[in-house]
């Protein structure tokens, strides 16, 4: 067909895609082209079938509550936290209890290997806590049954280290309990287990840009990793050890 | 703009996106989820300022979602297609068969389905369009005529049969 109108610029036309002078000229030419107006009939005909029969669907409510934990998978923990974890440090105490050592040489290094793995892995989205609560009696009975111990738990909100909440971990070869503390735009998790009486190397070491500081008090082994200022997690350890007496 | 305020709003539309690309429920949700955790981790990267931003921003993430899916699904999806053509084919030949509007647009090539469900359903511009399926406008626009041009064909071809 010999025809000055391209086809998808009927349907431009029709979207209300094309420029004013375009649609004006293109207006002109319909008047007295009988082969473009069927087109645009058929075309609206078309328009009205996909309106009847293909039609926008409802995301089903399990799929929309799926997404909305995804979007905010611990409430109580300030949005602002949230947002930042990627690039946020956190600082984890993990505490566990009845572990035995399966080797006496670099235990210290692989203990902290694996404290920093079990860090980087709680700042993923959705896996920093099991259980949200700034409230400590709330944390500890949480880990009742769960356990094998019951850690104690503290919140340090009035000194600028909020409880956020709790979470297990498995760190070598068994069930253990991490606490999750902010620090303004930073998360902090503690983990801590009954003392072994082991020797897990130097207090303090610093891999990957994160601070790991290790201490043991009367009763627990404390590992808290963080990428936070050396200097505010040597704080925040003391408040855990004053705390823990 | 919270993430919530981008993603949530617009799941109607993902999930429509999705169901039709993928063409059943299971690998719809699938797809969703999947572009919401996308989504999550490249919250950064969105740079919008109204509702009508978000909605492509996160289309597009779907989109791009469903493509990875269909190339994961990919010997699958190529035998679907072509049992499909097979089918359409028989349709017409058959006087009593009706051929739905839907099992055409089930039929239509991925790049064509995609530019009808973003406009006829969810009526995006010809620009949101293109910022989704992350094609020139003109194509936009070009591959729009030319699928709308084969459901009109398989209608009228509908039509023609029942006469």
């Amino acid at each position: 067909m010999t025809h000055p109108i391209h086809e998808a610029q009927l349907d431009a036309y029709l979207d209300g895609e094309l420029e004013p002078a375009d649609a004006h000229a293109l207006e002109s030419h319909l008047g007295h082209c009988p082969e473009c107006t069927r087109f645009l009939d058929a075309r609206l005909a078309l328009r009205s079938a996909i309106k009847a029969r293909v039609p926008r669907l409802q995301a089903p409510t399990p799929l929309v509550e799926h997404v909305r934990n995804q979007m905010r998978p611990r409430r109580p923990v300030p949005r602002v936290v949230w947002r930042s974890l990627a690039l946020a440090a956190s600082l984890a105490v993990v505490a566990f209890g009845g572990w035995r050592f399966g080797f006496q040489r670099g235990v210290g290094a692989t203990l902290a290997d694996e404290v920093l793995t079990s860090h980087i892995r709680s700042l993923m989205p959705g896996h920093l806590t099991d259980v949200q609560s700034s409230d400590q009696h709330t944390v500890k009975p949480w880990f009742n049954g769960k356990l094998d111990y019951s850690p104690p738990v503290s919140d340090f909100a009035a000194k600028g280290y909020p409880l956020l909440g709790g979470r297990l971990e498995y760190v070598a070869g068994r069930s253990v309990g991490a606490l999750v503390y902010g620090r303004r735009q930073h998360v902090i998790n503690v983990l801590l287990w009954p003392r072994t009486g082991r020797d897990a190397g130097p207090a303090a070491r610093t891999r990957q840009g994160y601070h790991l500081l290790h201490w043991v008090t009367r009763d627990y082994d404390y590992w808290a990793v963080s990428d936070l200022g050396l200097g505010e997690l040597e704080d925040f350890k003391q408040l855990l050890q004053q705390a823990d007496r | 703009m919270e993430l919530e305020a981008i993603v949530l709003p617009h799941l109607d539309a993902a999930y429509t996106l999705a169901r039709y690309l993928t063409r059943n429920d299971a690998d719809a949700q699938d797809v969703v989820q999947d572009a919401a955790l996308r989504a999550v981790k490249y919250a950064g990267g969105f740079r919008g300022t109204t509702g009508a931003d978000a909605r492509a921003w996160f289309l597009a993430i779907v989109r791009n979602t469903a493509y990875t899916w269909r190339q994961r699904q990919q010997v699958d999806a190529r035998t679907t297609e072509f049992n499909e053509e097979l089918h359409s084919e028989d349709t017409r030949t058959d006087p009593t068969a009706s051929i739905d509007l839907q099992q055409a647009l089930d039929a239509l090539p991925l790049e064509f389905r995609e530019v009808i469900v973003l406009r006829e359903i969810e009526g995006l511009s010809y620009k949101e369009i293109s910022d989704v399926a992350g094609v020139p406008v003109g194509t936009v626009m070009s591959r729009l005529s030319r699928a709308r041009q084969r459901l009109q064909r398989a209608l009228s071809g509908q039509a023609e049969e029942r006469a």
